[in-house]
């Protein structure tokens, strides 16, 4: 870490810059959205730092942020105090990103593995021998599977877009990306009832119901730090959660509901809402279909009933639906981001969005908004080719009822690889995304690898997934990148673009995937679809936005102030019907239940408990728990453990236990806390890695390991949290 | 009989041409082809700064598709139909139908 000296701000340069963070903090609180201003970006200021905008990409939310840079040299990085959706803050893995550029550990050149898969040896060569062969064997996959026969996987990174891009321009429909191991339950279930995926109006909210999500440690801007202003202007949090999170520990009220139950709490709150007519009648008479099968479906679903089947006091149900009803429309269900839980986690997540519509909280303020238009365009549009010899579709089409077909599983992908059938694929690019580490079950991922004919992966540091490429090529951090601009969603708090600029020169040899694609792209006679440069790129997607670029580049973010409430006044929603759908009329014919059914589920029983897994505001799942600064705040992850149980089974606080499920097993140390529940065990994300080559080799277990794959059946969703494990006091 | 039959069905055909009842696709076809046959054969003139209005499955719904495909003969651009053949029509339908605006997976660009 550098030392204090090595900061080269002078104080009035420190005042001035903490005048602006000030100011920032203000506006959140006061809602008012004119930004401040402050230093600007490119200029050379008097204390000796030049200050360079940029865009965090130590998670997914792509903060608009500020390096502060001495003699070409990353010395600090800042909020950018002009970007509303974080409310002007940059978090602590926002603050660490210096060390992901600086990490002596950073893949330099490219490499090909020389030992066994997953040895860890490696010979390095250059870039056009690497594309090369990398070349070779796309063109050789090709024409002896198909071009199907080779699948790609991007993360949510900036440059996804163009590896994406390449899949379709060389010929595969086997894309994949994060979002089948997190959101995509969510999704399907608010786009099958909405016709839309709302964006939650958390700064006017009354009232906010939150099932599971962890939103004050698992940071969502605005959400996270908009949560906190609702509640000083008096709203009114309750966190139903199997784990004492931080954020159940800030809530008015918490209860440790019984893991797989939120459906059963919801359908209880819609019917004593129905009941109780404390329902938005006007709202769902006018904009709603299926009220009445709703009505008479619910009826069955008693507070009292539900309280036995989650351990939520069927008083507390009956008082939080009367709240919710109080407080509408200002008051929210919160829809949640990550669903990969359950084999049924589309209707779990329906049930959250049935409440919210009978709530008539839909585009009105303090309630679940719509997208606001941005106006940011494709970006130089593809001439997608189409290759007669194909294979019909994706190889994991039709495993579940509605996949989203450019989505697809990564679960359903697997076991269709694995079983080679109905067509085999036997290549995989993978670009700065780690299955290896977040998805179930890691010993299938591993023989998935084993499988294939090449694995080449790219990526700033040497994951787990890299680890078991046959090519490794080095990215260029996010501080050194040129990237095309983003579209942001922040409800209330904006409807922005954000690009990024490199602030420094690239580091050794690593390169951008542009670069990586068109070079492919050329040797595979494919240069056409490439014909560009990032520059191009922004300005397509920008053409319809006069000034923006300036805007950008002036405060490193341009704003649309766009319609916020009331955008579906006069429209349809994108249903079947038509309107919002508490009674899905497309499921019904397909055979899927129209409404959502509470369906008994399995039990950990004797000496088992419910494995549940997460993470915390220092870690990003695997991409951050090596990076040296954020271990100093956490360097292992441990195995949380209810003190009854523990005593049980003689295991006592920082005992070392192995956990075990049908898919694997780890050790771990025990942390024996009453703040989860005794059927219930949770871990961090991001440890027990396989790869020598980062920081955090060594430390803590591994989900993947010992996580079940199961999945949703609607969406294709992994379901990780259908995973039961037994813990034993045993060392390793 | 076998003529009195013929001569019925003949009858039945001029009777629903004269009414001009239209037959309706089903949208079983390639998707994944209709996009690239979309592309070539209507984007070429459905597209922005194009003689015709840009276009993309997501600015209608599925009824709105159904309709227009079930009478497309009478769509003003069929004069520009020639090359396309009943099979592509198909696809072109099943890409429009299967990734419209109130679909369960609308097209995400054009």
């Amino acid at each position: 870490m550098p030392s204090p000296s090595e900061f080269r701000v002078s104080r009035r340069g420190f005042l001035k810059l903490s005048g602006a963070a000030t100011a920032a903090a203000a506006l959140g609180g006061s809602g008012h959205l004119t930004p401040v201003k402050t230093a600007q970006a490119g200029t050379k200021l008097e204390s000796g730092f030049e200050s360079k905008f940029t865009v965090c990409d130590m998670c997914f939310n792509k903060c608009s942020a500020i390096a502060r840079v001495v003699d070409g040299k990353v010395q600090k990085l800042d909020p950018n105090p002009k970007f509303l959706k974080s409310r002007g803050m940059l978090c602590a893995k926002g603050n660490a990103g210096v060390r992901q550029l600086y990490d002596p550990n950073r893949l330099k050149y490219p490499l090909l593995r020389v030992g066994a898969r997953g040895e860890g040896k490696w010979k390095r060569i250059s870039w056009s021998e690497a594309l090369d062969l990398a070349a070779e064997k796309m063109k050789a996959i090709g024409q002896k599977y198909t071009r199907c026969g080779f699948m790609f996987m991007a993360g949510a990174d900036m440059q996804s877009t163009y590896v994406h891009r390449f899949a379709k321009a060389y010929g595969s429909y086997n894309t994949l990306s994060h979002e089948s191991q997190c959101l995509i339950a969510g999704t399907r279930a608010f786009l099958d009832t909405f016709g839309e995926v709302p964006i939650p109006d958390m700064l006017f909210a009354k009232y906010c119901l939150m099932m599971g999500a962890n939103r004050f440690e698992s940071l969502v801007t605005p959400d996270s730090i908009d949560m906190m202003t609702a509640m000083k202007q008096d709203m009114k949090l309750v966190v139903m959660d199997p784990r004492y999170t931080k954020t159940a520990a800030k809530a008015h009220e918490y209860y440790p509901i019984k893991p797989h139950s939120d459906m059963a709490v919801m359908l209880a709150i819609a019917h004593v809402l129905i009941k109780e007519g404390l329902y938005d009648q006007e709202f769902v008479a006018q904009k709603t279909y299926g009220i009445e099968q709703l009505s008479k479906h619910v009826e069955q679903y008693t507070p009292e009933w539900a309280a036995g089947e989650s351990d939520v006091p069927a008083e507390a149900i009956v008082k939080i639906a009367r709240e919710l009803g109080a407080a509408k429309p200002a008051a929210m269900v919160y829809p949640g981001r990550r669903s990969s839980n359950y084999k049924d986690s589309t209707q779990v997540r329906r049930s959250f969005a049935i409440v919210n519509a009978l709530l008539g909280n839909w585009d009105r303020p303090g309630g679940l908004t719509a997208a606001r238009m941005v106006g940011l365009a494709g970006g130089v549009p593809l001439e997608e080719p189409f290759y007669e010899n194909n294979p019909p579709d994706r190889i994991d089409a039709g495993k579940a009822t509605l996949m989203f077909p450019e989505e697809g599983s990564f679960k359903l992908a697997r076991d269709a690889v694995l079983e080679g059938k109905p067509y085999p694929v036997k290549g995989f690019f993978c670009y700065h995304s780690n299955p290896m580490q977040t998805v179930a079950n890691r010993a299938k991922t591993v023989e998935m690898f084993n499988g294939m004919d090449f694995v080449m992966v790219m990526d700033v540091a040497m994951s787990d997934t890299a680890y078991m490429a046959d090519l490794v090529l080095p990215s260029q951090s996010y501080l050194e990148r040129l990237d095309p601009c983003s579209a942001q969603q922040g409800s209330s708090a904006c409807a922005c673009v954000v690009m990024r600029d490199p602030v420094v020169k690239p580091m050794f040899e690593a390169k951008p995937a542009l670069w990586v694609m068109q070079e492919l792209a050329g040797r595979l006679e494919l240069g056409k679809h490439f014909d560009f440069t990032v520059e191009d790129f922004r300005k397509a997607q920008l053409k319809g936005l006069p000034g923006a670029l300036e805007a950008l580049k002036k405060d490193g973010v341009y704003y649309n102030p766009s319609k916020l409430y009331g955008v579906y006044e006069g429209k349809i929603y994108k249903t079947k019907t038509h309107k919002i759908e508490l009674y899905n009329e497309r499921y019904a014919e397909m055979g899927v239940d129209p409404m959502p059914v509470y369906k008994k589920h399995e039990e950990p029983g004797a000496n088992r408990f419910r494995l549940v897994v997460g993470r915390n505001a220092i870690i990003t799942q695997s991409s951050s728990t090596s990076n040296s600064l954020l271990m100093q705040f956490q360097a292992d992850n441990a195995l949380w453990l209810n003190p009854k149980p523990a005593k049980e089974l003689g295991i006592e606080d920082g005992d070392w236990v192995k956990v075990q499920s049908p898919a694997g097993q780890q050790w771990i140390k025990a942390k024996v806390t009453d703040m989860t529940r005794p059927d219930t065990v949770y871990m961090d994300t991001g440890f027990g890695v396989l790869s020598k080559q980062l920081a955090i080799h060594g430390k803590g277990a591994c989900i993947a390991e010992v996580l079940v794959d199961d999945f949703d059946r609607i969406s294709g969703n992994m379901a990780m949290h259908e995973t039961f494990v037994t813990v034993s006091k045993e060392a390793a | 009989m076998l003529k009195r039959s013929l001569t019925f069905i003949l009858a039945l055909c001029m009777v629903l041409t004269s009414l001009g009842v239209s037959f309706a696709l089903d949208a079983d076809g390639n998707s994944r082809k209709g996009k690239y046959l979309f592309r070539k054969s209507c984007r070429s003139c459905h597209a922005e700064g194009q003689k015709a209005k840009d276009l993309s499955p997501v600015d209608m719904t599925q009824a709105q598709w159904k309709k227009a495909f079930a009478d497309y003969k009478k769509l003003p651009c069929y004069g520009n139909w020639k090359n396309v053949k009943e099979k592509d029509i198909k696809d072109i339908y099943s890409y429009m139908y299967n990734h419209a605006k109130d679909s369960p997976s609308p097209a995400k660009c054009k």
